[in-house]
């Protein structure tokens, strides 16, 4: 199999979760996001939003400190042709968008944010890694074994 | 601004032009041809130009890149790799050039691929840029040549250090020693400025060397999504990473490399008479003399060809099945693949 690496690339790394149980079948996933543009201008409703389960939530709430926010990009490459990267950052820029819930909050920018709007933020934990992941995508087909690389339906 | 290839520049300080001028004297199979090719050059540049194009590309471009590692000198200033689809069939076969010296520089790529594809490969390149610092542009202003060594080529990559300041790039190609060199220089730039007593050859016979030694290069040879990276002889022809991280179509490459028997690739085939042009529908079938299944044919011209053969038959009598006509032909290993490679 490939191995996908998931370098972050501003703020700090994201902190190892403590080991935990593995991951609960059936675990209800309801989100309810507000996600807006920051700044005074209207958001546009036709570049989506991203939703953010309760666990990514919780997550967040546990290691984000002071302004920090998860931020999701997409890149080009990754085994299918497209990849998620997850960091941890401060600084907002004009064409990021930003969905918050319960405290928690996740920022896209808006060429990202074609690749994933519909999509959920979800925390997963198994016995063999605990991670951010990006799940439902309604964008994405066929993706790689360890779920960080995905191809896109056209 | 002159570009020398690695080692044997510094090595070439007791060339002289008599030296050069011997070597290329005399046309025929014996002296040297520089063949102008019909490649396109697209230009990438930007801050994030290599880690870009390592994720698109079967080999590892840090190779290239001058980063934390060796000087700038030492580095190779070619690198050959695929860009692959999501299947993990290839796509476009590219060589990598690079331009710039240092790591202070901003890093400047040149890559050449099929003069067919430049369109198609710079909006799949661009598909894939999202938002990373890089400039894809084509490159009309300069030329792209083979230089490759006849027969009795001798001692040709210190003769050929010394050039003049109009050549880019001159380089071993980085494929295999048997395909010479490449050479880049500005559009309309005269060769024997660049390399004295060099004569211009027949672009025909640039192929049928490739045909003869079995080296495919572009889209009739690899034709994209149709062609496997590891059956077109990517690894023996420094074309792929197996330690470096993601990128497009790597897991069923990674997978036949680790887990898998390649039992089928590219060779060149001779054939016993030579064959009208495009007369062979490329996928014709190749058969042992009882009639089994041995391969299909990929491309050529004349009586020299590649074919996609199973290794277990390439010692056997074959035959072209062609329109109800059987025409013999033999296969061979080339003599640049590997020792190991036997089987």
């Amino acid at each position: 199999g490939s191995w996908c690496p998931a370098p972050l690339c501003r703020g700090r790394a994201l902190p190892r979760p403590p080991p935990g149980p593995a991951c609960a079948v059936g675990r209800p996933l309801r989100w309810a996001s507000s996600f807006s543009q920051p700044g005074p201008t209207e958001s546009d409703p036709s570049e989506g939003q991203v939703f953010l389960s309760e666990s990514c939530v919780k997550r967040l709430l546990e290691i984000t400190e002071g302004s920090e926010f998860l931020r999701l990009q997409v890149e080009g490459g990754g085994c299918s042709g497209f990849q998620y990267k997850f960091s941890l950052d401060t600084v907002i820029n004009p064409d990021d968008r930003q969905g918050q819930r319960g405290g928690a909050r996740v920022v896209v920018d808006v060429d990202s944010l074609a690749f994933v709007k519909g999509s959920m933020v979800d925390f997963s934990q198994e016995l063999i890694c605990s991670s951010f992941q990006v799940v439902s995508n309604p964008q994405a087909e066929k993706g790689c074994s360890c779920g960080t690389s995905f191809s896109v339906k056209f | 601004m002159l570009v020398r290839a690695g080692a044997a520049a510094a090595a070439a300080a007791a060339t002289t032009v008599p030296g050069l001028r011997r070597l290329w004297r005399g046309g025929g199979s014996g002296a040297a041809a520089c063949f102008p090719l019909g490649r396109a050059l697209v230009d990438v540049r930007g801050a994030e130009a290599a880690p870009f194009l390592q994720g698109l590309l079967t080999n590892d471009v840090t190779r290239l890149v001058a980063g934390d590692g060796p000087p700038a000198g030492a580095l190779p200033r070619a690198l050959y790799a695929h860009a692959l689809n999501v299947q993990g069939r290839c796509l476009y076969d590219v060589i990598l050039y690079r331009l710039h010296e240092s790591p202070e520089e901003e890093p400047h790529i040149l890559l050449e691929c099929d003069g067919g594809v430049l369109d198609a490969i710079q909006k799949h390149m661009k598909l894939y840029k999202i938002r990373r610092k890089v400039n894809i542009a084509p490159c009309l202003d300069l030329s792209l040549w083979a230089v490759v060594p006849g027969e009795r080529a001798g001692d040709i990559a210190s003769s050929l250090t010394k050039c003049a300041d109009q050549a880019l790039i001159l380089t071993p190609d980085p494929r295999t020693e048997v395909m010479g060199w490449r050479l880049i220089t500005k559009k309309g730039v005269n060769l024997s400025e660049i390399i004295p007593g060099s004569r211009i050859g027949n672009i025909q016979d640039y192929h049928r060397h490739r045909y003869k030694q079995g080296v495919p290069e572009g889209v009739k040879d690899l034709p994209p999504g149709v062609a496997l990276p590891l059956e077109s002889n990517l690894a023996y022809m420094n074309g792929i990473s197996f330690t470096k991280g993601c990128y497009i179509g790597q897991e069923l490459t990674a997978r036949t490399h680790h887990m898998g028997v390649i039992r089928k690739r590219l060779l060149p085939v001779h054939f016993s008479a030579p064959l009208p042009k495009d007369s062979i529908p490329e996928g014709a079938e190749i058969s042992t003399e009882s009639g089994k299944s041995a391969g299909k044919f990929r491309a050529g011209g004349g009586e020299l060809g590649i074919a996609l053969l199973r290794l277990a038959n390439i010692n056997e009598p074959l035959c072209l099945n062609l329109a109800g006509d059987k025409v013999k032909l033999t296969a061979g290993i080339p003599e640049w693949w590997p020792k190991t490679a036997s089987k």
